[in-house]
C-alpha cells in the first residue's frame, strides 16, 4: 500500500470514528486530527484525493480534508 | 549511619499506634502489631533467627529466636509474639543461650560440614547463627539419622536445589506462596522425613509449576537453593544497583560483580517497583550480554546483497553521515528519519529525537510505542490530560475491585502480577475481560469473580454495555463527576450509553458475553469499593484502541475511581523504557513532555537551547515512513534498538519499505531481522554497559548504572553523539547526567529531576516540579491535569478485519513469561529451555474439525500472508479464536498480521486477524526463503590479516 | 468448665473472645480426633449420645454467633463416624440455621492439636500454626473460631439444663465439675468412670480400677496420654486436679489413665515416648523434628550400656575442633536432659513440648532402669 491509499483509508476510518459521536462535527474533528498528527505530505495527498471527481473518501472525510487545508495557513502561528 | 537497604528485621513492618516496650533494658517504640523480633532488630538488639525474614510473614519453626518476657511463662518465639505496651523482654539470659545452642546442635547434627568449599561460604545464615550462639560441641555425634545422601536437583537452568543442606525452614515454600503467588513448592512428608518438594515427589523444579522467579533462592538462608553462577564463578565482591531492561515493571536489582563479571542479579529490597521480587528474565536471563552473537565492531556495506565489512567507529560515522546528507540533498529534508528505542535510556532516546529535530531538521521520529501503547498516549491525554497511568504499583494494595482488561500480567508483568495476586488473596475481587482464559482467571487461591471472554475486537462494545448498566442502574458517582469533570459532556455521554441499543442484552450478539455476566461485573466495578483498572495491549492493539482507552477513562471517572490510592487507570506499559521514550518526545507530533510541535512556546524553548530552528509540522509515524519509502520519497533511517521487521505488522509491507530505502542504519546488540536490509550497523550496548535512566509504567525514573565496559567500546548515547558530530552538530556531553540536566531544562514535568536527586531519593515519579519536588505517586488527586476530566463518547465501530468462509477464525497474540517480545535477548539465554518455539493455541472443536492434534504443523493464513507453526490444542481459547506468541523470528507471525490499525494513532491491530488454520507438513516456502535470505544478509567479511 | 481436651482453658472465656470478635463469619469446631493412647471417652460419647455433642455445638454457635460447625473425627472411629452422620441429619432441623459438617481425619496424631486440625480442615498439610494469633480470633479460614473437645461441648447442655451452680459445686480447687476418666492398660476394672475432680490417683487406680489386671504390683501410671508423666505409687496421694498435677510435673490431659505393672521397663517406655513423637511430629519445628529422632538414638545408646565412643567422622584428622573423646553414661543422660529442656521450652506445640514429661519422669523416678544407681536423681 502506498501513502495515497493509506491516507485515504486512514481518513475514512478517523471520520467514521468521529461520525458515531456527532455527524455534524465529525468533519471538524477529523480535520483537527489531521492537522494535529499528519505530516504535510500526507495532508497534501488527502487534499489531492478530496479534489478529484470521485474521491475514495466518505463525505465527512472529504469535508475534513478540505477544512484541514483551509485552516493550515490560519493555524501556522498558533501558540 | 546510613541504613542498610538490605537489612533484614525478621518480620514485616506493621503500621499502627505506637507501642512502648523494653528490650534488654532499652526502651523501644514501634507500631502496634510489630513482632518483638522486629522491635529488637530496630533497637540494635537483633535476636538470632533462621526461619524468619522480613519479606515473609512469621512462621515460628526454627525456635532460635526465643525470648523471656516478664510475667509470661516459658520462652515464646519473638517472631510470632506481637509487642504489648509495657512489655519487658530479655533476649540474652543464660537459659536462652543454652536453648539456642541446643537448637543449633540439633541442626548441625544433620548438616554437611564442609563449609569451606560450599558456594554459600560467608553468605550462609546457618553459619552466622552457629557462630552467634558459640557452638563448639555437637554432642550427638554425626552417626545419627540424616539427610546427607539426598540427591541434588540441578534441572533448573539457573539454580540448584541441594536438599542435603536444607534446614526445612520453609522460607522457600513461603516465598513461593506469599511473594510470588505460584504455590509451586511444598513440604513433602512429615516429621524427620520432611523435605522441600516442587510438587509431587517425582517432580523436579524444571517440570514443576515453578516459574523460576528466584524468590526461593533469595529467601533460602543456606546453600540449598543457590544460583549456579555463584558456584561456578564465586562469591560476589561488590554490588551496583541498577534497573532491569526487560519489561515496564522496572525492577531494581543489585548487580553483584566480581570485577566486570556479573555473578548474579539480586532483586533490591528497597526497589519501589518490585520491593525485593523479580522474575526469571531480570533475575537470570542477562547472559545475552555475553552471547557469541554480540557484534562488537561497526559494519557498513554499500548494498544489502554484500557481506558486512567491519570498520572503525570513525569510518562508520562518516559513512552514515555522508549517506544521510546525500539523501537529503537529493530527495529533500523530509526524506530521512529515525526510530528511537523503548529499551534504551531516557538520555539516549532524547538524543535520538534531538538528532532528528536538530540534525535532520524534521520531525520524522517515532518509537515502538507506536505499536503498543500509543493509544494510551492519545486516550489518556484526551480524557485526563496526561499520557500516562495514574497510580503507582503500591496502589494495588488498596484496591477492593481489580478489573484486568486485555492484559496477562502473570506473563507480561510478573512481578506486578504477584503483588496483584497478593491483594486478591486478601479478598479483593477480580474481573477479567479477555478472549482467553488467562492464568489470573483461576490460579492458586485466586479466582476471578467474573471472566468475560469477549470476541476479539469488541472491547468498546463491552465497555459501553458496562457503562450502560452503571448509568441506567444509578450506580454512577455524580458528585465526583460534578466536582471534577465537565457535567455537560458527562450528560451527553450518559445519554449515549443509556440508549437501549447499548444494553448488555443487545450487545451480547456482538461481544458474545452473556448479559447477566456483564451486568454483574459492571455492578461490582461500580459499587465494590476502590476499583482499579489495569489494561494492556489487548486494549490498545486494535482498530479502536484509542477509543477503548477513552472508554476505560470514562468508566473510571463516572464511578469516581480516580485520584487516590487503590483506584485509577493503569496501562501496563510493556517495555522497560517505553514510558520514557514517549516522555522524551519520540512521537512525530510532540516534543518531550507531550507538547505539540505546533506550539510556539515549546519550540522557542528548544530552539533557544539548541541554537537551531525547528520544523513546526508533525512528522511521519513508522507505518507512514514505510508508505513514504514505498512511494520513493523516504530514503534514509536511523533505527536504534528496535527490530521493525520482526515486530511490526504486515511483514511484506515492512520489507518493501526497507528495500526501497538507500541508507538503513541499524543500531542494535545483534544482527536482527531489520539488519538484513541495513547498510550501516552500529553495535549497541546493554543496560550493564552504560549509565542512564529508565522510566517504568509508574512514571518512575530509576537509575541504570554501568557495571562493565561496553563491549563495542561506546555506550549507545556516545554512538548517537558520534553520528551527530559527524553531521556537524558539535555535541559534547561528558556524562549522561548532563543530558538529563538538558532534559530537565527543557521539560517542565522533569524540571526537578537530576542525578543528584535520584541518588538521594532512589527514584522519582514525574511530574517532578516545584509543586512536587519529590515526585508524584498518584495523579489527578485534586484536579485533572487538563483541568476537568473529559467524557469522550466512544461508539463501537467494528473492525474492517472480518471473518468469512475463507478466514473463519480470529487470531490474537500475546507473550509468555520466559521470553520477551521478539526474543532478541531471551532467545540468547538459557530461557530457551522453556519456550523453544511459538505455538498456535487452538480450541478442541476447531482442531477436531481440521484434523489437528497438539504438536502437528499447521498452516496459518490470512489475507496478508501465511506461515506455519506447531499447534497446541487447549480450551483456554474460545471456539473461533486462535492465539500465538511472537518470540521467534522463524515463526514469522507478522506475515499474517494486517495493515489495519487504531484510527487515532495507527497502533497496529495485532489482536484481530481473520485467519484459517489447516494441517501442513512443515515450515512454509516463505519461511524457508526468508531464512535463506537472512543467512545471506548476515555474512560478515573476515577481518584483514595484520600487516 | 475448663476445656477437657487437655489444655484446661476456661471454655467460657474462649467463647466470649469469639463472641466479641469482629466479623460476620464464625465457626464452631469440635476436636474429635482423640488420638491419645488409652483414651476413649470422646468415642463413647459420640457413639452413645451424639445428640449431646450436637446440642452443645448448637448452643456454642448461638452464644458466639457462628453459622457453621465442623466435627473433625479421627478416621480410626468408623462407628462414631456412622453414628454422627445419622445424628447430624436427624438433628438438622432442630439446630437450623446452624449447620454441622462431619469431617474425617487421616491418621495423624498431630491433627488433634487445634491449629493442625484447622489446617487439615482447610485442606492443607496438618502443620501446626504459631500462636498468636489465637484461633478464637483467627481460626478456620482466618475467622474467629471456637475449638473445643467433645467432652467440653457434650457437657454444655447438662450444665445449662441442670444449672451451673450444681456443676461448679462438684470438684476441687479450680478444677470444677466432672471428668470422664478413662481407665486402661494393665488394670483390673478398665473403662469409663465419670466423677468429680478431687479423687486421689490412688483411689482411682486401686479403689475404682482395682489395681493391675495381672495382679502384680503397680509400677507406674501414665496420666494424660503418651506424652503424660509416669507417676510411681509414691505419688498416689495426688488429687485429680489440674493444678495439683501440674505442680508435680504431671498433666491431666484428656484424663486417660494407663497402668503398668512391675514388668514394665521404664527406659523402653521413655524410648517409646520419643519414638512416638518422632513418628507423629509434623516436622515444622527443629526441637521436635530433629530432637525426637536424636532422643530415640540417645536412649538406644543408653539402653546398650551407655556412653558413646567417638564416631568415624569425629576421628578424622580434618575434624580439628571436634571433641573426640568418648562420652560417659552420665554425660549421655545429661545430654538427654538438655534435649528434653530444649524440646520442652523450644517446641512449637505440645507434641514436642510435652515429650519430655514421660522421659524425664521415667528418668527421675526409675533411674535404675537407665543404668543409674537408684539413689541418683537426674538433674531436672
Amino acid at each position: 500500500m502506498n501513502t495515497r491509499e493509506h491516507v485515504v483509508a486512514m481518513a475514512n476510518q478517523i471520520a467514521r470514528n468521529f461520525v458515531v459521536r456527532d455527524r455534524a462535527s465529525a468533519a471538524e474533528a477529523t480535520a483537527r486530527h489531521i492537522r494535529e498528527f499528519w505530516d504535510p505530505r500526507m495532508r497534501a495527498l488527502i487534499l489531492e484525493e478530496a479534489r478529484t471527481d470521485a474521491p475514495a473518501l466518505s463525505p465527512e472525510a472529504k469535508a475534513a480534508a478540505l477544512i484541514a487545508a483551509d485552516d493550515r495557513a490560519a493555524t501556522a502561528g498558533k501558540p | 549511619m546510613a541504613a542498610d537497604p538490605e537489612a533484614d528485621f525478621g518480620t514485616p513492618a506493621r503500621h499502627g499506634a505506637p507501642v512502648r516496650l523494653t528490650i534488654d533494658g532499652r526502651a523501644v517504640t514501634v507500631p502496634e502489631g510489630t513482632s518483638v523480633m522486629r522491635a529488637a532488630a530496630l533497637a540494635d538488639a537483633a535476636i538470632p533467627k533462621l526461619c524468619a525474614t522480613d519479606t515473609l510473614e512469621s512462621f515460628g519453626s526454627c525456635r532460635l529466636c526465643l525470648v523471656e518476657i516478664e510475667g509470661a511463662r516459658g520462652t515464646p518465639a519473638s517472631c510470632t509474639t506481637p509487642v504489648r505496651e509495657g512489655m519487658v523482654v530479655a533476649t540474652q539470659t543464660e537459659r536462652l543461650k543454652k536453648l539456642r545452642r541446643g537448637v543449633m546442635e540439633l541442626y548441625i547434627s544433620d548438616h554437611p560440614l564442609d563449609c569451606l568449599t560450599c558456594s554459600a561460604n560467608n553468605d550462609c545464615e546457618l553459619q552466622d547463627q552457629a557462630a552467634a550462639v558459640g557452638l563448639r560441641d555437637v554432642r550427638y555425634g554425626y552417626d545419627g539419622a540424616n539427610h546427607l545422601d539426598a540427591p541434588a536437583d540441578v534441572s533448573n537452568p539457573y539454580f540448584d536445589f541441594d536438599p542435603a543442606k536444607c534446614i526445612v525452614c520453609s522460607r522457600c515454600v513461603r516465598a513461593c506462596d506469599e511473594v510470588q503467588g505460584t504455590f509451586a513448592l511444598t513440604i513433602d512428608g512429615r516429621g524427620f522425613a520432611s523435605k522441600v518438594s516442587a510438587g509431587m515427589p517425582e517432580d523436579d523444579f524444571l517440570n514443576s509449576e515453578c516459574v523460576s522467579c528466584g524468590a526461593c533462592v533469595a529467601a533460602c538462608p543456606t546453600a540449598t537453593l543457590n544460583e549456579k553462577a555463584v558456584a561456578e564463578i564465586g562469591t560476589p565482591q561488590r554490588a551496583v544497583v541498577t534497573t532491569c531492561a526487560y519489561c515496564g515493571v522496572g525492577c531494581s536489582f543489585r548487580a553483584e560483580m566480581r570485577g566486570e563479571e556479573v555473578v548474579r542479579m539480586v532483586p533490591a529490597k528497597d526497589g519501589k517497583a518490585n520491593r525485593g521480587h523479580s522474575c526469571v528474565k531480570g533475575r537470570f536471563a542477562y547472559g545475552y550480554a555475553h552471547h557469541g552473537d554480540r557484534i562488537t565492531t561497526p559494519m557498513i556495506r554499500a548494498s544489502t546483497a554484500d557481506p558486512w565489512r567491519p570498520v572503525s567507529w570513525e569510518e562508520a560515522f562518516a559513512y552514515a553521515a555522508s549517506e544521510l546528507q546525500r539523501i537529503q540533498a537529493t530527495y529533500g529534508r523530509q526524506a530521512v528519519g529515525g526510530i528511537s528505542s523503548s529499551r534504551c535510556t531516557n538520555e539516549e532516546t532524547f538524543l535520538v529525537q534531538k538528532l532528528v529535530r536538530a540534525g535532520f531538521g524534521n520531525n520524522n521520529i517515532d518509537t515502538c510505542a507506536r505499536v503498543c501503547h500509543s493509544p494510551t498516549g492519545y486516550g489518556l491525554k484526551a480524557t485526563f490530560g496526561t499520557s500516562a497511568g495514574t497510580q503507582d504499583f503500591d496502589s494495588v494494595a488498596d484496591a477492593d475491585v481489580i478489573l484486568v482488561i486485555g492484559a496477562n500480567p502473570t506473563d507480561g508483568h510478573p512481578v506486578f502480577a504477584s503483588r496483584m495476586k497478593s491483594r486478591l488473596r486478601q479478598g479483593a475481587k477480580l474481573i477479567v475481560i479477555d478472549p482467553r482464559r488467562i492464568d489470573l482467571v483461576r490460579t492458586p487461591h485466586v479466582e476471578a469473580a467474573h471472566h468475560l471472554p469477549l470476541q476479539p475486537g469488541t472491547n468498546v462494545a463491552l465497555l459501553t454495555a458496562m457503562a450502560h448498566v452503571i448509568v441506567t442502574e444509578g450506580l454512577a458517582d455524580e458528585a465526583f463527576v460534578a466536582a471534577r469533570c465537565d457535567m455537560d459532556e458527562y450528560r451527553e455521554w450518559a445519554a449515549f450509553v443509556a440508549e437501549p441499543r447499548h444494553s448488555p442484552e443487545v450487545l451480547e450478539a456482538v461481544t458474545r458475553v452473556p448479559a447477566a455476566n456483564v451486568r454483574a461485573a459492571a455492578r461490582l466495578y461500580a459499587t465494590g469499593g476502590n476499583a482499579a483498572i489495569y489494561y494492556g495491549l489487548g486494549v490498545t492493539e486494535h482498530s479502536q484502541g484509542s477509543s477503548t482507552v477513552m472508554a476505560i477513562a470514562n468508566l473510571a471517572m463516572a464511578t469516581g475511581n480516580i485520584g487516590r490510592p487503590g483506584v485509577g487507570v493503569n496501562p501496563l506499559r510493556g517495555q522497560n523504557n517505553v514510558q520514557g521514550a514517549c516522555d522524551m518526545g519520540s512521537f512525530p507530533h510532540e516534543l518531550s513532555g507531550y507538547r505539540h510541535i505546533a506550539g510556539a512556546e515549546g519550540r522557542r524553548l528548544f530552539e533557544g537551547d539548541w541554537g537551531v530552528s525547528l520544523d513546526p509540522e508533525p512528522g511521519l509515524r513508522i507505518p507512514n515512513m514505510l508508505d513514504a519509502a514505498v512511494d520513493g520519497v523516504f530514503k534514509g533511517i536511523y533505527i536504534q534498538g528496535e527490530d521493525i521487521l520482526q515486530s511490526d505488522p504486515n511483514t511484506k509491507h515492512v520489507l518493501a519499505g526497507l528495500k526501497a530505502m538507500e541508507c538503513v542504519i541499524v543500531h542494535d546488540l545483534f544482527l536482527n531481522e531489520t539488519a538484513n536490509y541495513a547498510h550501516v550497523f552500529f553495535p549497541g550496548s546493554t543496560f550493564l554497559e552504560k549509565d542512564g535512566t529508565f522510566t517504568n509504567a509508574e512514571r518512575r525514573i530509576q537509575r541504570v548504572r554501568k557495571v562493565m565496559s561496553p563491549l563495542a567500546g561506546l555506550a549507545d548515547w556516545e554512538v548517537t553523539v558520534g553520528l551527530a558530530n559527524a553531521l556537524g552538530l558539535q555535541w559534547s556531553y561528558g556524562h549522561p547526567s548532563e543530558i538529563m540536566d538538558e532534559i530537565a531544562r527543557l521539560t517542565p514535568t522533569f524540571a526537578g529531576v537530576s542525578y543528584a536527586l535520584l541518588e538521594t531519593e532512589g527514584s522519582l515519579q514525574w511530574p517532578v516540579t516545584e509543586a512536587a519536588p519529590a515526585g508524584t505517586p498518584v495523579m489527578h488527586a485534586d484536579h485533572f491535569v487538563r483541568g476537568k476530566g473529559k467524557f469522550v463518547i466512544t461508539d463501537y465501530v467494528p473492525t474492517d478485519e472480518k471473518t468469512g468462509p475463507r478466514y473463519p477464525l480470529l487470531l490474537t497474540t500475546g507473550r509468555i513469561l520466559s521470553q520477551y517480545n521478539v526474543g532478541a535477548q531471551t532467545r540468547r539465554t538459557r530461557n530457551t529451555v522453556w519456550h523453544e518455539a511459538d505455538v498456535l493455541e487452538i480450541h478442541p472443536f476447531d482442531a477436531e474439525n481440521r484434523g489437528l492434534a497438539s504438536g502437528d504443523w499447521a498452516r496459518l493464513a490470512s489475507r496478508a500472508g501465511e506461515t506455519s507453526l506447531r499447534v497446541l490444542v487447549t480450551d483456554r481459547v474460545a471456539p473461533g479464536v486462535v492465539y500465538t506468541t511472537f518470540h521467534h523470528p522463524e515463526t514469522q507471525a507478522n506475515v499474517v498480521t494486517t495493515e489495519h490499525s487504531d484510527w487515532a494513532t495507527n497502533c497496529p491491530e495485532y489482536k484481530v486477524t481473520a485467519v484459517e488454520v489447516s494441517p501442513s507438513n512443515g515450515p512454509s516456502d516463505w519461511q524457508a526463503r526468508y531464512q535463506a535470505a537472512a543467512d545471506r544478509a548476515r555474512r560478515i567479511e573476515p577481518a584483514e590479516p595484520a600487516e | 468448665m475448663r476445656g477437657r481436651g487437655g489444655a484446661g482453658f476456661p471454655a467460657g472465656i474462649k467463647w466470649r473472645t469469639v463472641a466479641e470478635a469482629a466479623g460476620p463469619v464464625k465457626y464452631i469446631v469440635c476436636n474429635a480426633d482423640e488420638g491419645d493412647s488409652g483414651t476413649f471417652a470422646d468415642r463413647m460419647v459420640m457413639e452413645g449420645d451424639p445428640f449431646a455433642l450436637i446440642e452443645g455445638m448448637a448452643i456454642a454457635a448461638f452464644a458466639v454467633g457462628a453459622q457453621k460447625g465442623f466435627i473433625y473425627v479421627r478416621s480410626e472411629y468408623p462407628d462414631a463416624i456412622a453414628k454422627l452422620d445419622v445424628a447430624i441429619r436427624l438433628a438438622a432441623e432442630d439446630i437450623a440455621p446452624f449447620r454441622i459438617e462431619l469431617r474425617v481425619g487421616a491418621g495423624a496424631y498431630i491433627c488433634g492439636e487445634e491449629t493442625s486440625l484447622l489446617n487439615s480442615l482447610e485442606g492443607k498439610r496438618g502443620e501446626v500454626r504459631a500462636k498468636p494469633p489465637l484461633p478464637a480470633l483467627q481460626g478456620l479460614f482466618g475467622k474467629p473460631t471456637v475449638v473445643n473437645n467433645v467432652l467440653t461441648l457434650a457437657a454444655v447442655p447438662h450444665i445449662l439444663a441442670d444449672g451451673a451452680e450444681g456443676y461448679a459445686a462438684l470438684g476441687t480447687g479450680r478444677s470444677r465439675g466432672t471428668m470422664p476418666i478413662q481407665l486402661a492398660g494393665n488394670i483390673k476394672h478398665g473403662g469409663l468412670f465419670e466423677t468429680a475432680f478431687g479423687l486421689t490417683l490412688g483411689e482411682i487406680v486401686n479403689d475404682i480400677g482395682g489395681g493391675t489386671a495381672s495382679g502384680r504390683p503397680v509400677k507406674a501410671v501414665q496420666v494424660g496420654g503418651p506424652l503424660g508423666a509416669y507417676l510411681p505409687p509414691s505419688m498416689f496421694h495426688l488429687p485429680f486436679d489440674y493444678e495439683a498435677f501440674a505442680a508435680a510435673d504431671a498433666l491431666i490431659g484428656h484424663a486417660g489413665v494407663v497402668v503398668f505393672d512391675d514388668t514394665a521397663d521404664m527406659l523402653a517406655q521413655a524410648r517409646f515416648s520419643m519414638a512416638f513423637t518422632a513418628a507423629e511430629s509434623c516436622g515444622k519445628c527443629t526441637p521436635c523434628r530433629i530432637g525426637a529422632v536424636r532422643g530415640v538414638e540417645l536412649i538406644d545408646r543408653i539402653a546398650a550400656g551407655g556412653g558413646r565412643a567417638a564416631g568415624p567422622l569425629e576421628r578424622l584428622p580434618q575434624m580439628r575442633n571436634v571433641n573426640a573423646r568418648p562420652r560417659s553414661l552420665e554425660e549421655e543422660i545429661g545430654l538427654l536432659t538438655d534435649l528434653c529442656e530444649t524440646m520442652k521450652f523450644g517446641s512449637l506445640c505440645a507434641l514436642g513440648g510435652f515429650a519430655p514429661y514421660p522421659v524425664m519422669s521415667a528418668l527421675c523416678h526409675w533411674p535404675q532402669d537407665f543404668g543409674l544407681a537408684p539413689a541418683v536423681e537426674a538433674a531436672q
